[in-house]
């Protein structure tokens, strides 16, 4: 049976039955090693599930030991150091170690080659030795972050990294640099298997917009992060030996490393942004049970940012003295920015309209997902105004902005993604109710914690402060608050889901009946994906047998 | 040197292995090609950074540069380039020694590349050295400075170290693997296993040869005037 037949019948079904068949990955073999020394995408993706986990966790108690310190206005729970210290771990381990690799590394990792019928990435060695590299530099940095304190927050700025801080910024530094080799490398394999691994018949254009996302992503890996790279290792070399490049009084220019710093930066938004609207697009068509609304527009969006988004970082830069010009310009590139990103809203929501609606979890999320990033991006919008900027530049208006997009955005997608997929990646179900209830706890307190930033910075709360005038108590202690809200509903899924690696009912393979290669295969797939390897002949989210019985 | 047709009939078979993620040799040769183009495109942005400071502190402090820029080995600078280019040379012989399967004359070209290599780095050396009886190394404390009024000229030949060593470090980097390649290499059979590797290390090689015809003329060139 051709895969396009099985598509007509009501799931595309898995070749045998369970007797005889291969072991899947999770029990093709046992021991540590063979999870350690793997080269199979599945388990590495894995791998960096669960890394990528302890350092959410990390971030998040941070996160909590500040919104505990800013319950009082006069700073009395952790001395100003302290403070500087918690945001710094906050955003440093957020930024750098969870959300940069979160979906691409867990997900793309999983799913990528499976999604293009390939057996494994090109690089398979390539992809495990990028995992040690990563963990090492994580590790590295938390280390020193840990025991030294590094109070420079996540942007590093100069001067006050290189001249003033008196910390161990120097082996922090330099564990964020390594970090960006582990994502160079990622990238490099995806951007090569996505050009040479696809599967017979799977064209660029029947790719799955994951696929698009994280494409458009590896660019950016590729081509942003060796300038962070470098702009970090000058600060290395500034403070090691007075190399004066961002130093005024030698003559250098402290703005040059925010350049620098921001041409990488603002592409990362998007390294972290854009594999969340892929996750998104492959949530919608299937809770949906309709074809993605505009396919080639959503594709086309995605390069789209990727690239537009070079020309934009000097929209964090309007306030340092930079030419009027140049601040003009900026900031009609970054309204141009939100040409794609609104393109892909309207087509998720024209996706949704007269489908045959399922809120379960995964929709939950993708729901939650798209009113949080219009949010975020229209403040956006209000940023990218010169003369709005000049007003809440570094106050808890921006705080707020990019939170939406971050954690309302990203992290939203990366939950929705992960109960979506969690049958496929476990052979499990996750409980439906409890899945439920935590989704919308995350929104309730998402939406209490941050919300009140956004008022907070108009009134003119700076962001990075450890005391505030009284006025702004309340709206303080509602964000503190809600982050408890929020807080639970994290825990909630880290407890159902490890339950239901045992306890969860079996998966069958395709349980949301959704359309793609992956779910053509086992729940958990064979060690080389497919017991025979993929031929392509339909088109993407093809649903349309779905839409005509309904 | 042994007369040529007594290479041509010492032809071994060519090929490679394939791995098992592959369909097809084409394709993996490819995605291996492809990769290492990936990987040069990265590294040429990490230059980038370099050099775009360069370019700034040019624009923003000209004459301090041009007093620092004549301080730098241009003669030594340009040996250095042409050292380079014939390392590229014997490079690209070795790699068409591989695809033809003569296995003695490509681990001879292999040698002569790792060996201009280390010539270069060995006159890079001397120019260091040369820097540092002058005084223009600003970034160590104890050794005075020899333009110490000239703040900005410090900027740049701080600048100037940090790319000629970002650059010293591939080469050293490129000649260790060039070294172990070639031991691999001129074992039995190499050839019909592993081809591609040649190719792939040769387009690194080319690479760090590039990288420094590009350092070249940003530093020692545009700014002697
Ligand atoms: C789509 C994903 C986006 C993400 C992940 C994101 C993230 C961020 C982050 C992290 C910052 C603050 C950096 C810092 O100062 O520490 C920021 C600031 C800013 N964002 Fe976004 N952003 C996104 C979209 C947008 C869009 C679409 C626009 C404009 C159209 C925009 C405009 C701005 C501006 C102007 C600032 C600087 C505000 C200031 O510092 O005064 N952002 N964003
Ligand atoms: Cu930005």
């Amino acid at each position: 049976m051709s895969l396009s037949e099985s598509l007509l019948h009501r799931d595309p079904a898995p070749g045998r039955g369970t007797i005889g068949r291969p072991p899947d990955y999770l029990h093709d073999e046992h021991t540590l090693r063979s999870w350690f020394f793997s080269i199979d995408h599945k388990r590495i993706g894995i791998l960096y599930l669960l890394s990528i986990t302890f350092f959410f966790v990390l971030g998040s108690i941070a996160a909590g030991l500040i919104r505990l310190s800013l319950v009082v206005p006069n700073g009395a729970i952790f001395s100003n150091d302290t403070y500087n210290k918690l945001f710094t771990i906050h955003g440093v381990v957020m930024v750098w170690f969870f959300l940069i690799p979160s979906i691409p590394t867990t997900f793309g990792n999983f799913l990528l080659p499976i999604m293009i019928g390939a057996r494994d990435v090109a690089f398979p060695r390539l992809n495990r030795l990028s995992w040690y590299i990563f963990v090492c530099g994580a590790l590295f940095t938390l280390f020193t972050i840990v025991v030294g304190g590094v109070d420079t927050g996540w942007t590093f700025y100069a001067p006050f990294s290189t001249t003033f801080s008196n910390t161990w910024v120097i082996p922090a530094l330099l564990g964020v640099i390594v970090v960006g080799f582990s994502s160079i490398l990622t990238g490099l394999n995806f951007v090569v298997t996505l050009h040479t691994m696809r599967a017979p018949g799977m064209t660029w254009f029947r790719l799955p917009i994951f696929c698009w996302t994280m494409y458009a992503t590896s660019l950016i890996f590729l081509l942003a992060t060796p300038v962070i790279t470098i702009a970090l290792l000058l600060l290395v070399l500034e403070r090691a030996f007075g190399i004066g490049i961002f130093d005024p009084a030698l003559g250098g220019d402290p703005v040059l490393f925010e350049h620098l710093f921001w041409f990488y930066s603002h592409p990362a938004v998007y390294i972290m942004v854009l594999p969340g609207m892929g996750v998104i697009s492959e949530i919608v068509p299937a809770f949906a049970q309709k074809k993605l609304f505009g396919y080639r527009f959503v594709a086309y969006a995605s390069l789209g940012l990727a690239s537009l988004t070079f020309f934009v970082w000097g929209h964090h830069m309007f306030v340092n003295g930079q030419s009027e010009v140049a601040s003009l310009s900026f900031s009609l590139l970054s309204f141009a920015v939100a040409v794609p990103s609104a393109v892909k809203v309207y087509n998720w929501t024209a996706t949704i309209y007269k489908g045959s609606i399922k809120l379960d979890t995964p929709m939950l999320y993708a729901m939650g997902y798209i009113g949080l990033f219009v949010l975020g991006g229209l403040t956006g919008l209000f940023l990218a105004t010169l003369a709005i900027d000049e007003h809440v530049h570094d106050t808890y208006f921006v705080v707020a902005h990019f939170h939406y997009i971050m954690v309302g955005g990203t992290a939203l997608a990366f939950l929705g993604g992960l109960h979506y997929w969690w049958p496929k990646f476990t052979g499990r179900m996750y409980p439906e109710g409890w899945g439920r209830v935590s989704a919308f706890f995350i929104f309730i307190g998402f939406n209490t914690t941050f919300f009140p930033q956004f008022l907070l910075g108009y009134l003119g709360m700076p962001r990075r402060y450890h005391t505030y005038p009284p006025e702004f108590q309340l709206l303080n202690i509602l964000s503190s608050a809600g982050s408890l809200i929020l807080a639970l509903g994290y825990i909630f899924p880290m407890i159902y889901l490890v339950w239901s690696l045992r306890y969860g009912k079996r998966a069958p393979a395709n349980p949301w009946h959704a359309r793609g290669l992956e779910w053509m295969t086992t729940s958990p797939p064979p060690k080389h994906n497919f017991e025979t390897p993929p031929t392509v002949d339909f088109e993407p989210y093809d649903y349309r047998d779905r839409e005509s019985r309904v | 040197m042994r007369p040529v047709l007594s290479y041509v009939a010492a032809a071994l078979p060519v090929d490679i292995a394939l791995e098992e993620q592959f369909t097809t040799k084409a394709q993996q040769r490819h995605a291996a090609k492809f990769g290492m183009w990936c990987w040069l495109i990265t590294e040429l942005l990490l230059f980038g950074g370099l050099l775009l400071v360069a370019t700034v502190l040019r624009v923003l402090h000209p004459a301090s540069v041009s007093a620092a820029a004549t301080h730098l080995k241009f003669w030594i600078g340009a040996s250095n380039t042409v050292v380079l280019i014939c390392s590229s040379l014997t490079m690209s012989g070795a790699i068409n020694a591989s695809r033809l399967g003569l296995q003695t004359l490509m681990v001879r070209c292999m040698l002569a590349t790792g060996g201009l290599g280390s010539v270069f780095l060995l006159l890079k050396a001397y120019e260091y050295y040369r820097d540092y009886q002058e005084h223009m190394v600003p970034f160590l404390d104890w050794r005075p400075y020899a333009l110490p009024h000239d703040h900005a000229s410090r900027l740049f030949i701080n600048d100037y170290f940090a790319a000629t060593g970002l650059h010293g470090v591939h080469l050293i980097t490129g000649i260790a693997i060039l070294l172990v390649l070639t031991r691999q290499a001129s074992r039995a059979g190499y050839l019909s296993l592993h081809q591609n590797r040649i190719e792939i290390f040769g387009l690194y090689w080319h690479f760090i040869d590039l990288v420094w015809i590009i350092v070249f003329p940003t530093l020692y060139l545009v700014n002697r005037g």
